[in-house]
């Protein structure tokens, strides 16, 4: 990959992290994370697994809409 | 990048370690936020498998892991609805 394209994924990478680590509100979380994941994915095209970036793209944010569900069950109570 | 290691190496042990506090000890305290911080270790976990080219493993962590934030949304929306 490109030095100055990995630099920005990896970057990508740990602004999602850190915010998804130290966010307190549920929702600010979640698209952190998403942030995070988008970071990631360039570094399974890079390696050649298309195939793999395609199912995680379809698979990953399932989680996010599960989680979500669960949010929204929570917030009258 | 460092030491030899290769670049996907070296963030996912530095994403696994960081999501692995947070997931042991979530700021707010409760389990939402702790099974929101329990996705970052996987991803970390996700970069490792993929510095090692191990695509199989890769894929079937990403759907296992899916499936199982599926289970652990089902068992909390049960107690809740024990609970009240």
């Amino acid at each position: 990959m490109d030095e100055i394209v990995m630099a920005g994924c990896i970057m990508l990478v740990l602004i999602g992290t850190f915010s998804a680590a130290l966010g307190r509100d549920p929702f600010n979380k979640l698209i952190s994370l998403s942030v995070m994941i988008a970071g990631i994915f360039p570094f399974i095209v890079d390696r050649g697994y298309v195939d793999v970036a395609a199912a995680l793209a379809l698979i990953a944010p399932l989680s996010t809409i599960f989680i979500l569900m669960a949010c929204q069950r929570r917030e009258p109570s | 990048m460092i030491y030899g290691f290769e670049p996907e190496f070296v963030v996912g042990l530095f994403i696994l370690v960081i999501g692995t506090i947070a997931a042991a000890f979530p700021r707010p305290r409760n389990y939402m936020i702790r099974l929101i911080n329990l996705e970052i270790p996987g991803f970390g976990l996700l970069l490792i498998m993929l510095s090692y080219n191990e695509a199989l493993a890769l894929f079937t962590f990403g759907v296992i892991s899916v499936l199982s934030t599926f289970i652990y949304v089902r068992v909390i929306q049960k107690r809740e609805a024990l609970a009240s």
